[in-house]
């Protein structure tokens, strides 16, 4: 039988990673070791079940490949793991580490000089301190828990419900990465919302995060019991800096019965990161998830929340926006898993692709036959800037149910002549008149964002679009 | 109440109270239709006309709460809607729903098959098909086209009546309420309604809050229907009088009428259940006048509920 | 003959996440089938006369390609990515490409119509069905030409048979070629019926290609196609697929030529424990090219089914669009349905538009249907029913529409007498 041409592009693709990969894995290994994962625990004074989870997941660690369809991943630098994992290395915490396109984009977002060494993570935290305290304060009268992941740990009460769920919606054999995550977590949110209670201002980890210094392979797990009603806010639309070019963390939402949680995140990393993140949220009857999530920065990225309707009733909306700009290969999307009767899910994205920027559009809606009267409708719209640019829709869906709708629609496209034409001929400038039509394209996903996000996102856009005409 | 004796009755409605998501909206309504007459269903928007047709052909959209539906000597109270329209019942729709992938023919084919007297091998069919598209009007061309997809208003029209005139139901409810009445889809109605009366023997409950479709039209009855109930009965020359006057006195009525119930009502709680109910029908374009009295029924029934609310709390 | 695996047949060439299992399927040729050769061709005289092979248009059509190519290379960050190695974060310029976006970045680099050549099921399964066949039926039409083909592969019980048909139309011409993969083989006995076709569409020819499958329960076939456009071309597509245990149906087209366009639309029924897999590749490379993708389908019993669709707006096409449909009615419970409607982009001024609806009969079709008389059960029949006599009325051939039947009445009580 004649081979087949890609196929023998494939193997010598794969030998020619083998030549780098083998060198990275060597030195992975002498890095990577269950001595320093171990060590890690050790020093966390975790429980010997967190160990055995560590342990487990680094061993599955080695075994995966990594993943073939996505982004390449040949240039990560595994070194950084090891650089920041180790107990015993220090981070570099000073302003000059900071990148200049980081320092540029402070500046002109107007953030006044003393925020800016703050935001990027490397200044004096007394200010994000005092706003994580009083939003904790706040929060404890309501009988909610919101603290450190790793501080939840050590209280029993706490620690037999985050044994309970812990990389249960994300089991390390998931995924290359969320084995590494399970091996080497650290960091995150521990958020409780007892049964029936409703916080009406939302959580907001970044001020934690920053506060207790936790960056790369942070945990987040939040339990919504039923009936309650939760917001929390991930991350800030500034640009977040960090030392290690690797972001592995983990996001676990477990959604009671009639309980709600709406889950916003605005991810813009640095532009040397590579942001394999996993998200992933389960409903119990009649529970509702609502991801707000947008992309910017990074390398490379691979996002795609997950909800699991597991129970009957339960819903799912998802809203995305994800902005690929020179150099950046974006790989975002969502998956959904309609798995109890007259479940429902909505998902609307847009993506916005500019400067040789690279942006896929990835997801799976699965309904198993448990699925009868379940509904699922996709939408999603990708924008062009240029012809130098790339912009891919890849949506799966698996239906085993009978009694189910599930639409999709997809368009792809660029800002049309006469929309600037319009504009232009009202005196707006042409720069002007796109970023206009481009705020415009994100404006489903900003007008689900609080305010001050929103405003801030329209910013980032406009950033991105300075220097778009020629 | 009609005058017919029950031996004539072939539908006969006793005491019908339908609800849809909880909410009800027919309350308790009776109808007669005997073996070859023509009756009419009149009322203003939201009467529940629509409804009355819809439940009496077995729409599992809405639940029956209480009452129940004889056609023909049987009770169809429980039958799925197949089953009535094998029985002999037809129910028109203002428009054929689309269902992409399946022709005309083959769904015209599929509605006879089985039915003893009607029938037909494929020849037969197909000119037994044209000769009615011929006798409506229709192109031919229309057959071969999936249901409803791409059809304009006219002919969605006439494929309704083309299956009336083939299926030869029993008794026909011709649901014209929200009709455009364009003359052009009006013609079709009315050929298909002579041609169906000349056919057969059939009975016709003709729904509509329009006068003009009946122009021609021999009417036995007219029930008019306000609030889900029917509120009057008479013979044809109701209609004349509907024409001049609307229904303004008929929902004037049921709101009196309501009102009195509400005082002679011990309970709080079913007056304020009608009361809402005259408000809805307010919100569906009553005078000023009109709503304000319904404002004040409405402040009474709060009064009393305030009232059982204050006893409840002595207790 | 050992039994055989084709592997990585009907790849999409974006692949996803491979938990899903949609990326490729494997065809098992049952084993122990003797090579048959039942294949019929009717087709003129002449058109087997023609000096021209499908090589020789595609190398023409090359020289005029490079000719009208400038000298500027491409400098654009993907294809600087794709031909030098990844250089990590330490080239923020440059983006890190997956394996799919490397080889068509390579491929665009280089523009070679020959090295791009594929075929919708694969290369493993046209050299297979090229082996069964034992050489290739070379149609070739004259300019101006209007001609039409039949080509009818059967397989008896406990064969393997398969066509290999190469179609050059001249420019100006019309060419209509039939395929019918048919044989009554039924179930409890196993067969093996192919046919693997390459097209090139001259410039302003019309070539237009009807495919039935109409197999019995115990067979496998597979209707593998490859087309190339050229400028003006016109491509109309049917493949209407109803019966045969398991079908593979791949068909990919290069629209090269500007202003070339191929409509495909496809029309299957899954009843039983059938597996319909199917894979479209379009590759849009010429200016102003146009594609629609329309599929319809009925799935029952336990049934499976997968349609992958790829629609590639690749760079330099200007003003291309791609549409693509699907509409699936689930009529049971049991069965698997998988589609997986993919549009790849590479240039700014184009429009790709696909949508997908999934369901069951609405409540409110039901509903209407009821009124008429129709149990649920006998409205879920009726969609099968109306689909193969909307298969039969529009079948090419007297052959073709018998084949229908045949499997209509397999499937719908009193079938034949419905389209009497």
């Amino acid at each position: 039988m004649t081979k087949n041409r890609t196929e023998v592009a494939d193997i010598d693709r794969s030998l020619y990673d083998f030549s780098y990969g083998e060198e990275g894995f060597e030195r992975l290994d002498a890095g990577l070791t269950p001595d320093i994962v171990t060590e890690i625990s050790q020093r966390k004074n975790e429980p010997q079940w967190m160990l055995d989870m560590r342990l487990k997941s680094l061993e599955i660690y080695h075994r995966m490949p990594n993943p073939t369809w996505g982004p390449g991943i040949d240039g990560l630098d595994m070194d950084n793991i090891v650089t920041y994992v180790k107990p015993n290395t220090e981070q570099k915490n000073d302003w000059d580490s900071v990148p200049d396109d980081i320092k540029d984009t402070f500046e002109r977002l107007g953030i006044p000089e003393a925020e800016r060494s703050y935001l990027a993570g490397v200044g004096a935290q007394y200010d994000s301190e005092l706003v994580y305290h009083n939003m904790q304060d706040t929060a404890a009268k309501m009988g909610i828990v919101y603290s450190g992941i790793e501080e939840a740990l050590q209280e029993p009460e706490w620690e037999a419900i985050i044994r309970e769920k812990f990389m249960t919606l994300i089991p390390p054999t998931d995924h290359k990465f969320a084995a590494l995550h399970g091996a080497v977590w650290s960091g995150g949110s521990f958020v409780y919302v007892p049964k029936g209670v409703k916080l009406d201002f939302p959580l907001q980890s970044y001020f934690r995060l920053n506060a207790k210094g936790a960056g790369q392979f942070e945990h987040t797990l939040i339990v919504v019991e039923d009936d309650a009603d939760l917001h929390f806010i991930e991350g800030c639309s500034a640009p977040k800096y960090n030392v290690a070019n690797l972001h592995a963390g983990a996001v676990e939402l477990f959604v009671g019965k009639r309980a709600h949680l709406r889950y916003s995140t605005i991810e813009n990393w640095s532009k040397n990161m590579y942001n394999l993140n996993t998200k992933r949220a389960r409903c119990e009857e009649e529970g509702e998830i609502e991801w707000i999530s947008g992309s910017f920065g990074s390398h490379v990225g691979y996002l795609y929340p997950m909800s699991v309707l597991a129970g009957r009733k339960s819903r799912s909306s998802f809203t995305g926006i994800t902005f690929a700009g020179t150099g950046q290969n974006l790989d975002t999307g969502c998956k959904v898993v309609l798995g109890a009767r007259d479940t429902s899910a909505t998902v609307e994205t847009k993506s916005i692709s500019k400067g040789g920027g690279i942006s896929t559009f990835r997801s799976s809606i699965v309904a198993t036959p448990a699925a009868e009267g379940s509904t699922a409708s996709v939408s999603c719209q990708s924008l062009m800037l240029d012809d130098i640019s790339r912009s891919d829709t890849i949506p799966a869906m698996d239906i085993r149910a009978k009694d189910v709708n599930i639409g999709h629609e997809a368009t792809i496209g660029r800002i049309g002549d006469d929309k600037i034409f319009y504009l232009m001929s009202r005196g707006i400038s042409e720069e002007e008149a796109r970023t206009m039509i481009v705020n415009g394209f994100a404006n489903p996903v900003s007008k689900e964002l609080p305010l001050e996000y929103a405003v801030e996102m329209n910013n980032l856009i406009k950033l991105e679009m300075e220097g778009a005409i020629g | 109440m009609s005058t017919i004796s029950p031996a004539d009755t072939l539908l006969s409605v006793r005491g019908l109270t339908a609800s849809v998501d909880e909410k009800t909206i027919l309350h308790g309504v009776d109808l007669d239709v005997a073996a070859g007459e023509t009756h009419v269903i009149m009322g203003p928007n939201g009467a529940g006309k629509s409804t009355m047709g819809h439940v009496i052909m077995g729409d599992p959209v809405y639940s029956v709460n209480k009452g129940s539906i004889f056609f023909d000597g049987q009770d169809i109270t429980n039958l799925s809607c197949d089953k009535r329209s094998r029985a002999g019942l037809f129910l028109s729709f203002q428009a054929p729903v689309e269902i992409p992938g399946v022709p005309l023919s083959s769904f015209l084919r599929a509605t006879l098959a089985g039915r003893e007297s009607l029938e037909m091998k494929g020849k037969q069919f197909r000119r037994r098909v044209t000769e009615l598209a011929r006798e409506l009007n229709m192109d031919t061309a229309y057959l071969n086209r999936e249901l409803g997809v791409g059809f304009s208003g006219g002919e969605k029209k006439k494929v309704e009546m083309l299956q009336l005139l083939l299926l030869q139901p029993k008794l026909a409810i011709l649901d014209e309420t929200d009709s455009g009445l364009d003359v052009d889809a009006l013609g079709v109605v009315s050929r298909g309604m002579d041609a169906y009366r000349k056919s057969t023997d059939g009975s016709l409950v003709i729904i509509t809050h329009n006068t003009r479709i009946l122009e021609h039209l021999e009417v036995d009855r007219v029930h008019v229907m306000v609030n889900g109930r029917i509120v009057r009965e008479d013979d044809a020359s109701l209609i004349p009088w509907i024409d001049a006057n609307g229904f303004d006195t008929f929902e004037r009525e049921a709101a009196a009428q309501l009102a009195a119930e509400r005082e002679t009502a011990n309970d709080a709680a079913p007056a304020r259940d009608a009361a809402a109910d005259a408000v809805r029908a307010a919100a569906a374009g009553l005078g000023a006048g009109m709503v304000q009295s319904l404002r004040a029924t409405l402040d009474a029934s709060g009064a009393a509920d305030a009232s059982a609310n204050a006893s409840a709390d002595a207790r | 003959m050992d039994a055989l695996v084709i592997k990585n047949a009907n790849a999409m060439p974006a692949p996803t996440w491979s938990w899903l299992k949609m990326n490729d399927t494997k065809i098992a040729v049952p084993a122990g089938l003797e090579r048959d050769c039942q294949v019929t061709i009717e087709a003129a005289k002449d058109l087997y006369e023609q000096h021209a092979s499908f090589e020789g248009a595609v190398e023409e059509l090359q020289g005029r390609v490079d000719a009208a190519r400038g000298d500027a290379a491409d400098d654009r960050a993907i294809i600087r990515a794709a031909q030098g190695a990844d250089a990590g974060a330490a080239d923020l310029d440059t983006p890190a490409l997956s394996a799919y976006e490397r080889r068509t970045a390579l491929s665009q680099a280089a523009g070679d119509i020959s090295a791009d050549f594929e075929t919708g099921v694969g290369r493993d399964a046209r050299a297979y069905l090229n082996f069964l066949a034992g050489g290739t039926a070379v149609l070739a039409t004259q300019p101006g030409d209007e001609v039409e083909a039949r080509v009818n592969v059967a397989a008896a019980p406990g064969t393997s048979s398969s066509a290999s048909v190469d179609i050059v139309a001249a420019p100006d011409s019309t060419f209509d070629l039939s395929i019918s993969l048919d044989a009554a083989c039924p179930a409890g006995q196993q067969a093996f019926a192919g046919s693997t076709l390459r097209v090139f569409a001259g410039a302003r020819s019309h070539v237009n290609v009807t495919v039935y499958l109409t197999c019995g329960e115990g067979v496998t076939c597979v209707d593998d196609s490859g087309f190339v456009l050229d400028e003006d071309a016109r491509v109309n597509v049917r493949h209407v697929v109803l019966g045969g245990a398991f079908t593979a149906t791949g068909l990919a087209a290069d629209l090269r030529g500007d202003r070339s366009r191929i409509d495909i639309s496809t029309s299957y029924l899954g009843a039983g424990e059938d597996v319909r897999d199917f894979n479209y590749i379009v590759r849009h490379r010429g200016k102003k090219t146009e594609c629609n993708l329309d599929a319809n389908g009925v799935l029952t019993g336990t049934s499976k089914k997968i349609l992958r669709g790829t629609i590639d707006l690749m760079h330099g096409a200007k003003g291309a669009q791609g549409n693509e449909r699907e509409t699936v009615l689930l009529a049971n419970k049991g069965v698997d349905n998988k589609t997986i409607p993919m549009i790849l982009c590479d240039e700014d001024d184009v429009a790709g538009n696909h949508g997908a609806t999934i369901g069951h009969v609405r409540p409110e079709q039901l509903f209407y249907m009821g009124c008429r008389g129709l149990s649920e059960q006998q409205a879920e029949t009726l969609f099968i029913s109306a689909k193969l006599e909307d298969a039969a009325l529009t079948a090419p051939t007297d052959e073709m529409r018998d084949a229908v039947v045949r499997l209509g009445r397999a499937l719908v009580p009193d079938f034949e007498e419905e389209i009497a």
